[in-house]
C-alpha cells in the first residue's frame, strides 16, 4: 500500500523564500500523477520531500497515515530516477545496479537475480560490466531506470527522466515508462516540464506554478475545463489563444465583443454570465477549434488577415491578426490561404474558454 | 597560433635547459657532496664527481657511535683533517623517526577532520555555511611567527612541552584550514545528484561520503595528504618553540644543530641533508600524477 498525503504542506528556506505554499493533495495507491509545470514552480521540490532529499518545513506529508517528516530517506521505500540519471562514475552498471540492494542487506543470490532480470527486461545485459562513461544517454536512462526497478520500491519516484534525451528516443521511453507502471503496479509520481509527456503518461496531473497548485485532475479534464488562463495556456500545443474583450447582451444571448469581432457564447457558458454586460473577459481559442467553412455563420467567425502560412506534413498553421490579436490556428491541409489572404474561419462555440480578465480565472468551470 | 621558428624553439630548449639546471644544481651538489670527504668539498675546482667516494659521512649518521674528543686524539676534532663529526649527529635517525610519526599523525587527523567537514560544507545547505568557509580560511592569514606566544602558553598550559602532541595539534591548526578549502572545492565539483542518488538507495550521510564520495575525490585526497605531509615535515618555527630535548625533536631542527657547533662539516650536513629530502621525493614521485589535477580540480569552482 503506498497512498501519499500532503497535508497543507508548505516549503519555506533559511532566506525566506517560499518554494511551496499550503499543498494539499491525495495520491492514491498505484497511481500514476504527474507534476507539470515551468521551471521553479516547486514540483521537484514536490518530489525531494516525498524522497526525504528535502525537509517538510510545514505541514505533514504522511504514507499510508503514517507522518513521514523526520524519516531519513534511507529509511523510506522509494526509489528515484534523476533527470541527469546520477549512476556512480567509478561502479560498473552491475554495481550501479545492485548498490541499493547491497545496502539494504540483501542476500547475494536475491541482488543477482535481481539484476539480471532488470537488465534483461530492459535490455541492457550486454552492457552490465560496463562503466557509465561508455555508456551512451539512453542506455545510461536505461541503468538509471534499473537501479529504481530491482528496489521494487513502494513509490517510483522520477524527476524528468526523459529531458536529456532526444526526441525518438523520449517518445519511445515514455510508452516504456507507461508499461513499466503497468507491470509494476506501484504509485508513480513523475515531475516533468512537457505538457505533451504529461498528457500521455497521467492518470492525474497536478498543474503547479509558482509553489502554488493551479488545478488536479485527469488529463482531459485539465485540457478540456482549464480553470484558469496559467492552466490553458500551459496545456496544449500550440498553445491556447487569448482574445481580449467584453461581455454583451445580445437579449438573445451573451457575446463576447472586441472591436469588430462578436463570438455568441454557447447557452450554458451564457447562463453563467448572465447579466454581466460590460465586463472586461478573455475569451480562449485553442488552434484546434475552428474550420474553414464556406458559408460563414453569423457571431461565430474569424475574420482577418493571413500574416503566415505554416505547413507542418499532416496540418496546416495559420497565424491570422484578428482585431490586433496575432492568433494561431490549426487547418487541414487542404486549406487553400495564403499569406496576405482576408481569411474566414468557423469558430466550434462549444469549444470555447472564458477568463475573467482581471482574476484569469474561468468562468466557465469553478 | 603560429608555428615555433626553429630560433624560436632552440631558444625555448636552452631557456628550459638553464632552469632545470639552476634548480637542479644544487641537489646535484648536495648528493656529490656527501658522498665527499671534508678535505675534497674544499677543493677548487670543485668536484663534481668524487674522486675519492666515501661512505664515513653516511656512517656516521647510522652508526650512533659517540666520539669523545681526547688529547690524543683532538686533531679528529678537526674539520681540517676531514674527520670532524657533530657531536649531535646521534639525534639525526631519531628525529627523523619524530618528524615521520608527527607527519602521519597530522595527515591521517587531517583527513579524519576535513574530509567530513567538507562534505558537510559543500553539500549540506545550513545556516552559517559560507561564513563558517571564509572564517576558516581567514585564520591562515595570519602570519605564524605572531601565532608562536599564543601557541606556546597554551602548550605550555596543557603540559605537553617537549612532546610530539605539541606539535601534532599546532601543526593540525595549521594544515587543517586549507585541506579543508581544497576538499571543499573539489566535493562542490562532484554533482549533487550522486549525492541525492545514494540516499535514496539507502545511505546515511557518512555512507555516503565514504562509499560514493571519497572514491572520486582521490585526486584531491592526494593533494591534502601531499600538502599536510609536506608542511608537517618541514616545519621549523613552531618545532623549534615547542621542542627542547631530543626526545621530541624533529628532523629540521636537528639538521640546523649541525651548524650551532663551533665546527662545521659541510660532507656532514650535506649528507643529513640527502636524507631529509628522500621521504618527501619518494612521495611526490609516487603520486606525481594526481598533483596537479588535485589542485587545480576545486579551484576553477574556487
Amino acid at each position: 500500500m503506498a497512498r501519499i498525503k500532503f497535508e497543507a504542506v508548505g516549503k519555506k528556506y533559511p532566506n525566506g523564500f517560499a518554494a511551496l505554499e499550503n499543498l494539499n493533495l491525495d495520491i492514491a495507491d498505484k497511481e500514476f500523477l504527474v507534476l507539470l509545470g515551468p521551471s521553479g514552480c516547486g514540483k521537484s521540490t514536490t518530489l525531494n520531500m516525498i524522497a526525504g532529499l528535502e525537509d517538510v518545513t510545514d505541514g505533514n506529508l504522511m504514507f499510508d497515515d503514517a507522518v513521514m517528516n523526520t524519516v531519513p530517506s534511507h529509511k523510506r521505500d522509494v526509489a528515484m530516477v534523476f533527470q541527469s540519471y546520477a549512476l556512480y562514475p567509478h561502479k560498473s552498471v552491475y554495481e550501479n545496479i545492485a548498490f541499493g540492494l547491497r545496502m539494504r542487506k540483501y542476500p547475494k543470490d536475491e541482488i543477482d537475480r535481481r539484476v539480471r532480470d532488470a537488465a534483461r527486461r530492459l535490455e541492457i545485459e550486454p552492457l552490465l560490466e560496463r562503466r557509465p562513461d561508455q555508456l551512451s544517454g539512453g542506455q545510461r536512462q536505461r541503468v538509471a531506470l534499473g537501479r529504481a526497478m530491482v528496489r521494487q520500491p513502494q513509490v517510483f519516484l522520477m524527476d524528468e527522466p526523459l529531458s536529456n534525451l532526444d526526441a525518438a528516443l523520449r517518445i519511445s521511453m515514455r510508452a516504456e515508462i507507461k508499461q513499466l507502471h503497468q507491470a509494476m503496479q506501484t504509485t508513480f509520481v513523475y515531475v516533468t516540464h512537457d505538457q505533451a509527456e504529461a498528457l500521455t503518461l497521467a492518470d492525474r496531473i497536478v498543474v503547479m506554478r509558482g509553489g502554488v497548485v493551479q488545478q488536479i485532475g485527469v488529463p482531459d479534464e485539465i485540457y478540456e475545463r482549464p480553470r484558469n488562463m496559467f492552466v490553458a495556456s500551459f496545456l496544449g500545443n500550440p498553445p491556447i489563444n487569448f482574445i481580449e474583450g467584453k461581455l454583451v447582451d445580445l437579449g438573445s444571448g451573451m457575446a463576447v465583443e472586441r472591436g469588430g469581432l462578436r463570438v455568441a457564447l454557447p447557452p450554458e457558458a451564457a447562463l453563467k454570465v448572465q447579466g454581466q454586460s460590460g465586463r472586461d473577459v478573455v475569451l480562449g481559442l485553442r488552434a484546434e477549434d475552428v474550420v474553414e467553412d464556406p458559408s460563414p455563420v453569423a457571431d461565430a467567425t474569424l475574420s482577418g488577415r493571413v500574416a503566415a502560412v505554416l505547413p507542418v506534413g499532416s496540418d496546416q498553421f495559420l497565424e491570422m491578426e484578428v482585431e490586433g490579436s496575432k492568433l494561431f490556428l490549426r487547418l487541414g491541409k487542404e486549406c487553400r490561404y495564403r499569406e496576405g489572404d482576408n481569411a474566414s474561419l468557423t469558430i466550434n462555440a462549444n469549444r470555447l474558454h472564458l477568463f475573467d480578465k482581471q482574476s484569469t480565472q474561468s468562468l466557465l468551470w469553478a | 597560433m603560429t608555428s615555433f621558428l626553429p630560433g624560436r624553439r632552440t631558444l625555448l630548449f636552452f631557456g628550459s635547459l638553464l632552469f632545470a639546471l639552476y634548480v637542479l644544481a644544487p641537489i646535484a651538489w648536495l648528493v656529490s657532496s656527501s658522498f665527499q670527504s671534508e678535505a675534497e668539498i674544499t677543493s677548487v675546482p670543485p668536484h663534481w664527481v668524487p674522486e675519492q667516494p666515501t661512505l664515513e659521512n653516511f656512517a656516521a649518521i647510522f652508526q650512533f657511535s659517540e666520539e669523545v674528543v681526547t688529547y690524543e686524539n683532538r686533531k679528529q676534532g678537526d674539520t681540517a683533517t676531514g674527520g670532524f663529526i657533530p657531536s649531535t649527529a646521534v639525534n639525526l635517525l631519531p628525529s627523523m623517526k619524530n618528524s615521520f610519526i608527527v607527519a602521519l599523525a597530522v595527515v591521517v587527523l587531517n583527513l579524519l577532520v576535513s574530509v567530513p567537514a567538507a562534505y558537510a560544507l559543500a553539500k549540506i545547505r545550513f545556516i552559517g555555511r559560507t561564513s563558517s568557509i571564509y572564517f576558516m580560511l581567514s585564520t591562515r592569514v595570519i602570519p605564524d611567527i605572531a601565532l608562536v606566544v599564543p601557541f606556546f602558553l597554551f602548550v605550555q598550559k596543557l603540559g605537553l612541552m617537549d612532546n610530539l602532541w605539541a606539535l601534532i595539534i599546532t601543526y593540525l591548526a595549521i594544515t587543517v584550514p586549507f585541506s579543508i578549502f581544497i576538499l571543499t572545492g573539489y566535493f562542490e565539483s562532484l554533482p549533487d545528484e550522486l549525492d541525492k542518488a545514494a540516499r535514496v538507495d539507502g545511505c546515511s550521510r557518512l555512507q555516503t561520503l565514504v562509499l560514493v564520495y571519497l572514491p572520486l575525490a582521490l585526486p584531491s585526497l592526494v593533494a591534502v595528504v601531499l600538502f599536510t605531509f609536506l608542511t608537517s615535515w618541514n616545519e621549523f618555527l613552531l618545532a623549534l618553540m615547542f621542542t627542547q630535548t631530543p626526545a621530541s625533536q624533529t628532523m629540521p631542527i636537528v639538521v640546523a644543530s649541525f651548524t650551532s657547533d663551533f665546527n662545521i662539516s659541510f660532507s656532514f650536513i650535506n649528507a643529513a641533508g640527502v636524507m631529509a629530502i628522500v621521504p618527501p621525493v619518494i612521495i611526490a614521485i609516487m603520486f606525481e600524477r594526481y598533483i596537479v589535477s588535485g589542485l587545480t580540480a576545486g579551484a576553477v569552482k574556487g
